[in-house]
């Protein structure tokens, strides 16, 4: 470690052992460092999706955020005029009595019953958004949905925005998703139809997974994003499996199949194209299908090709505000034999295997986390990069080319990795910022 | 109903005031949170945050803490970050969670002073306030803990308080007070940093520019007898160019007070016919007339509105949307705590 910002060296931290994580990395042990690298972490729902945006990506649907009015400030940003989110969220304000007493809990029903009033038509689903307080509270807003579901006619589902759990077994960001799924009702299964869950928004709409579904039989692919009404939802209920394309949408999946009788199979972003490939190969295995993904991999591996031709073995400086994993991306662009001396992100268990291998081929890599109180000190001490990946890693390299690569099109399999390199060739190229 | 906002999102919270108030002196604050209001905050309510680094962190409770209260564990990690920031003083902003589970901030403010060795403000702000209060309460902790020496009176300077962009809404304020009123200005938060709190003494007086800067100037006059009046030198330009064709009319204005109160001087002298002030925020009676309205709910600017029979509004352009029969002219004037926008974005 220098004396300013806190990093570990990929080799020490392999060493080391995931038991054995330095205090620095390990959020819980100190304070969260707030700048404009870690609005992701801290506010999901300033930038990019939140429990609340997550919640309404049920179509139609309308949320009435029951909370101190800290909860929802950020929420006018998602709310404002032109948004498309502009006339779909509702508050309920709490006041001092309410966050001690909980007496709020008997007024939500009322407002629900309002808001169903207020507007031209009742919405067809009503998601309450809950916080700190109510879970502080213990609040059974199961109970109170149900309550409301009486008083409005419509149904009720509950959001918990429960920062407080974020480490929990069931953190918020897990809990929406189950949520937002909760409304499908059983239904005949079409043998043709899949369900992809995960994300809040579309895949890239070149993504080969896709074209490899057809390939299979699979007529019907459904996302919640690409569902313009409420009823194209209830339809995702007839589908014959469930493509899980996010780890966080795993508890979702698991109830669907409780329910639903819903099977479902795991898929992982990833940007190593040897490792896409081996995916493809399982999960065709799985559901008794070969794919064809030659042309695709051509694809992606020429997009590779092209940009170490035309920019060479540069430098990377990756962050974890992106699309995907930041120590499995990184490691993918060791492979392809570039240099990735520092990134940032969260080292977990789920991470942890990706930073073993990084050891192995960069032993010298710098990992530091955004939440660390001595980022206040990143500056002059920091690697040489020629360009960053990530938006925490832009605050940083504000000076260096690169891309956000947060987009809100999910970058997916061998598409995802033909448009990293894209999109970095571009940026790279104008030797200015690339895609935001 | 009450408490139900069906057109209108909250504004700026008590938390965010107070770190406003402090974002710019160099202190360590803490944000006492699992997170997600230090998000809100930074990255909604404080625009400085995006161009100055500051040392403004989260407390990263989890369910545990609060249950448990595990103050120690707080203070031990503060102590930690202070150890890399160095800083003058440390701050301690509360928001729901430690309201719920009732923080003794006070008892906080000690062990943590003891364990730092540096002064501790803590703001016992809920989330549940709205942002003058907190901004308020932080001004005058600030002034309480820090100034404190006498000091000979300087004729030329001059003290501004209660300067933040959520009542400003502008990022240059400070510069843009300075240009009023003189290189002597003193604008607290937003250009003169901890030494010019401590040598508040040596001002001649102190002119307030939000109700949020009361409390710290009744405090100042108390203290050292420095004189305090309210003012604010700064308005948008395309607003001052929109009051001479409000001559013959009934204007109603929606902000923070006294910058209500400074445009309804303007406002008559353009021969207005009369003026009303409405705020959802404090509103102190100095400055109130009988018209004046203080605002509670959604559907109290409609209400007050029709009561004034008002012929033209000048407010922040998001009230339009809870005015939707109102005929006569609406002049926006931008209210960074209201909708999030600064002047600089004015259309």
């Amino acid at each position: 470690m220098a004396d300013g910002y806190f990093y570990i060296k990929a080799g020490e931290l392999a060493e080391r052992g995931i038991k054995d994580l330095p205090r620095e990395l390990a959020g819980n042990r100190h304070l969260i460092y707030s700048s404009p690298a870690t609005l992701a972490f801290n506010s999901p729902g300033a930038q990019g999706f939140g429990v609340k945006r997550a919640g309404l990506a049920v179509p139609e649907s309308v949320m009435l955020l029951v909370a101190p009015r800290c909860c929802g400030r950020n929420t006018s940003a998602l709310a404002s005029p032109g948004g498309a989110l502009g006339e779909r969220f509702f508050y309920l304000l709490l006041d001092e009595t309410d966050i001690v007493t909980g007496r709020h809990l008997v007024r939500i029903p009322e407002a629900v019953k309002e808001i169903c009033r207020t507007l031209p038509a009742p919405p067809p689903a009503v998601m309450i958004c809950i916080t700190c307080v109510d879970a502080l509270l213990g609040t059974d807003m199961e109970r109170v949905c149900r309550r409301c579901t009486e008083a409005a006619g419509v149904p009720v589902v509950p959001c918990y925005m429960y920062a407080l759990t974020r480490e929990g077994r069931l953190p918020p960001m897990v809990q929406v998703r189950k949520s937002v799924y909760s409304l499908l009702e059983p239904r005949p299964k079409k043998a043709d139809a899949v369900n992809l869950l995960g994300f809040f928004t579309p895949l890239q709409e070149d993504c080969e997974l896709y074209a490899l579904l057809r390939q299979a039989g699979v007529k019907k692919i459904r996302e919640i994003a690409r569902c313009r009404t409420f009823a194209e939802y209830l339809e995702m209920a007839e589908a014959n499996f469930d493509v899980v394309l996010h780890h966080e949408a795993r508890y979702a999946a698991l109830d669907l199949e409780k329910r639903l009788g819903i099977p479902s199979v795991e898929l992982v972003r990833l940007y190593d194209l040897e490792k896409v490939r081996r995916q493809y190969a399982l999960f065709g295995a799985a559901i008794g299908a070969s794919f064809d993904d030659g042309s695709f991999y051509a694809r992606a591996e020429g997009a590779v090709r092209n940009f170490a031709d035309r920019h060479g073995k540069i430098a990377f400086s990756v962050g974890e505000w992106l699309n995907g994993d930041p120590f499995e991306l990184a490691l993918a662009l060791l492979r392809y034999g570039f240099a990735v001396p520092e990134i940032f992100g969260t080292v977990g268990e789920g991470n942890f295997v990706w930073v073993k291998k990084i050891a192995q081929l960069s032993p010298e890599t710098r990992i530091s986390s955004n939440l660390s109180p001595t980022m206040l000190l990143y500056g002059e001490d920091a690697p040489a990069c020629d360009a960053f990946i990530g938006r925490d890693a832009r605050f940083y390299h504000p000076h260096l080319p690169g891309i956000d690569w947060n987009g809100e099109a999910q970058p997916f399999g061998y598409a995802g990795i033909a448009a990293l390199f894209r999109e970095l060739d571009r940026a790279l190229s104008s030797g200015k910022e690339g895609a935001r | 109903m009450k408490g139900l906002l069906k057109r209108l999102a909250p504004f700026a919270p008590d938390t965010s005031g107070a770190v406003s108030a402090l974002f710019e002196l160099g202190g360590l604050v803490v944000i006492c949170d699992a997170g997600g209001c230090t998000g809100n905050i930074c990255g909604f309510d404080e625009p400085r945050w995006f161009t100055m680094r500051s040392a403004v962190f989260s407390a990263g409770m989890r369910d545990m803490d609060a249950i448990l209260g595990r103050d120690a564990q707080l203070v031990e990690k503060i102590v930690s970050a202070q150890q890399t920031v160095k800083a003058p003083f440390v701050v301690l902003a509360g928001t729901p969670v430690p309201a719920v589970i009732a923080t003794d901030f006070k008892a906080l403010r000690r062990l943590t002073e003891k364990k730092t060795c540096v002064p501790v403000l803590a703001v016992e702000s809920t989330g549940v306030n709205h942002y003058d209060r907190g901004a308020s309460r932080a001004f005058e902790l600030l002034f309480d803990a820090f100034a404190a020496e006498q000091l000979p009176v300087e004729k030329e300077t001059v003290g501004v308080i209660g300067a933040t962009p959520l009542d400003l809404g502008t990022l240059r304020a400070g510069d843009l007070l300075r240009e009023a009123l003189g290189p002597g200005a003193q604008v607290y938060g937003m250009g003169a940093g901890l030494d010019a709190v401590r040598r508040a003494s040596a001002n001649a007086c102190n002119l307030v520019v939000s109700p949020a800067g009361v409390a710290a100037a009744q405090l100042l006059e108390k203290r050292f007898g420095t004189p305090w009046r309210p003012a604010c030198p700064y308005l948008p330009e395309p607003v001052l160019e929109a009051l001479p064709r409000l001559k013959g009319k009934r204007v109603l204005a929606v902000h923070q007070q006294f910058a209500c109160a400074a445009l309804r001087e303007k406002l008559l002298g353009c021969g207005a016919a009369a003026v009303a002030v409405c705020s959802w925020f404090s509103m102190t009676d100095a400055l109130r007339e009988p018209q004046d309205r203080r605002l509670a709910e959604e559907d109290d600017l409609a209400a007050a509105v029709t009561a004034f029979g008002a012929d033209a509004v000048i407010a922040d352009r998001v009230f339009e949307k809870v005015l939707p029969g109102f005929k006569g002219e609406f002049i926006d004037f931008p209210h960074f705590a209201v909708s999030g926008r600064l002047t600089e974005r004015q259309e």
